[in-house]
């Protein structure tokens, strides 16, 4: 344990130094929920549109800001990939196990932290427009975010031991678009049903908003919590293992 | 005693022979010094040595332990600088070092110890608390080099250790390398005859993925009939890559 806790510090450290890490973890979720609610203001009442009304919009923003994480991870990975700094850790006794476990477990830190902080200007904002959010639920939803974390980790993980530093970041955006559009942030999946509704449930994200806006209006139903969250946990265990797979056959392919 | 044993070392890339049945013995505590032009093999050499490359064929012992079969007690015991500066570029240099000795399971007050030590050795002290990305380029050099050093390795391997540093950047790393004789087994690899000159105990010219002599400096002049180590290297290298 102590060599993934030594790796974990050394990734905390280096995100943490690093300004794009705010700028993407901490400040780009914080300013969607801003704008959205602002977008939100200005639809009429009448529409009946509450997918920006902040108790659903906190859910979605706590999935966006994973995607981010995922990005991140991947660009770590991928770096450290490309430079010769891995290359003189594989000569050390750290084996495979302990890199994969010291790349997961801050990221999955920092997410929980994004996702705190994005919830906390979420109370705020439901505060100023007088919209009542459950603090309760939120603390649940923090708690209950976190397989979905691991998954979006599992991706940036995946990727970044597969691709390169310029491609990693490619393949991150297109899982943040089908994530955010799939996985029915921005716009309410069910009320739109169809082909669209079909997409969604066919891939993980949707799960994991849905896991989400639940735990916040701490509603715990088997069918609007439970099986959500089981299906994340399954394909967040299918795709971390997928990338810790890789990650050891590329090491395994670097010291051939 | 024997500390590092290479026997026929063979490794190919596709269709070329990087490192062409290379044995050697280096005993504890020596400094072992490969010579070559560049493309030689020396780098590959050392990559086969220190678990981080597998040779196509023929077998290295670390201490008696396979670098195949045994890298777990193998990785356990040696100390690398590649000959890519590699460090973790957020980190400060003491950082770095905390990073490389935490790897080791050293506790805290070794940690800290082994830090001072490396940052003393190295006249770090200045640049301990910069991020290692500030640092010039022979400033990273030695930190890198620190952090070879910090887990108390048997074997040590340097790649190319003074490439790019000032004469008396050099000259003070000579000085903590030649701290290390008797204690640590160290292979390195230079272009600097001056350095190999200063530093080894034996020398070994490669040529083409090939050892083409090994020997102290005197044994070497005597093998070529020239006198200085430059002079013979030119020669023995001029002779061999002609036998190819
Ligand atoms: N991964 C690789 N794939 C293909 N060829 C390689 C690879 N690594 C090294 N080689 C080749 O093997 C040969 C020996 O390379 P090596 O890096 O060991 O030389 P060197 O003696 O360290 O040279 P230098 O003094 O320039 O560092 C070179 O011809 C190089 O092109
Ligand atoms: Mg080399």
């Amino acid at each position: 344990m102590f060599k993934v806790k030594a790796f974990a510090v050394r990734n905390i450290k280096e995100l943490m130094r690093d300004p794009l890490s705010y700028i993407f973890c901490l400040g780009f979720p914080i300013v969607m929920l801003v704008v959205m609610t602002l977008v939100n203001e200005s639809i009429p009442e009448e529409a009946g549109m509450t997918i920006f009304r902040i108790d659903n919009l906190a859910g979605g923003i706590a999935v966006f800001g994973q995607t981010f994480i995922m990005l991140f991870t991947a660009l770590t990975v991928s770096k450290d990939r490309s430079g010769a700094f891995l290359i003189r850790m594989y000569a050390s006794p750290m084996r495979s196990a302990d890199f994969i476990g010291g790349y997961i477990l801050p990221m999955t830190a920092v997410s929980a932290v994004q996702t705190a902080a994005a919830f906390a200007a979420a109370l705020i904002i439901s505060l100023i427009t007088k919209t009542s959010l459950n603090i309760l639920g939120l603390l649940a939803a923090v708690f209950f975010t976190l397989p979905s974390a691991v998954m979006f980790i599992g991706f940036g993980l995946l990727f970044g031991s597969l691709f390169s530093e310029k491609s990693a970041p490619g393949l991150c955006a297109l899982i943040i678009s089908l994530g955010s559009f799939l996985g029915g942030i921005w716009f309410d999946a069910e009320a739109t049903g169809g082909v669209m509704l079909k997409l969604c449930k066919a891939l993980p994200f949707w799960y994991c908003t849905r896991t989400a806006r639940s735990a916040i209006t701490l509603d715990f139903s088997f069918d609007e919590f439970l099986l959500p969250l089981i299906i994340v946990l399954i394909c967040g265990t299918a795709v971390t293992a997928l990338a810790a797979i890789s990650f050891k056959s590329k090491m395994k392919a670097d010291l051939s | 005693m024997t500390a590092v044993e290479a026997k026929a070392l063979v490794k190919k890339y596709k269709n070329k022979t990087a490192v062409d049945s290379v044995s050697l013995t280096v005993e504890k505590g020596k400094l072992f010094a490969l010579l070559g032009v560049n493309g030689a093999g020396k780098t590959t050499t050392i990559r086969m040595l220190s678990c981080l490359s597998a040779p196509t064929s023929g077998e290295a012992f670390i201490n008696g332990h396979s670098c195949i079969s045994e890298t777990e007690t193998v990785k356990t015991e040696i100390g690398i600088s590649p000959q890519e500066t590699s460090v973790a570029e957020n980190l400060t240099v003491r950082e770095n070092l905390e990073f490389m000795a935490a790897v080791y399971g050293f506790d805290k007050a070794k940690i800290k110890k082994r830090s001072d030590d490396m940052i003393n050795l190295f006249s770090m002290v200045e640049v301990e608390n910069a991020r290692a990305k500030t640092l010039s380029g022979g400033w990273k050099r030695k930190l890198s080099i620190a952090m070879a050093l910090i887990s108390e390795p048997k074997v040590l391997f340097l790649d190319e250790p003074t490439l790019g540093l000032d004469v008396l950047a050099r000259r003070e790393l000579w000085s903590a390398i030649e701290t290390l004789k008797g204690k640590i087994t160290v292979i390195l690899t230079t272009h600097y005859m001056e350095e190999a000159e200063r530093l080894s105990d034996r020398i070994a010219i490669m040529v083409n993925g090939r050892i083409a002599a090994t020997g102290s400096l005197t044994e070497l002049e005597k093998i070529s009939g020239r006198t200085g180590l430059e002079e013979v290297f030119v020669e023995i290298a001029e002779r061999s890559s002609q036998n190819v």
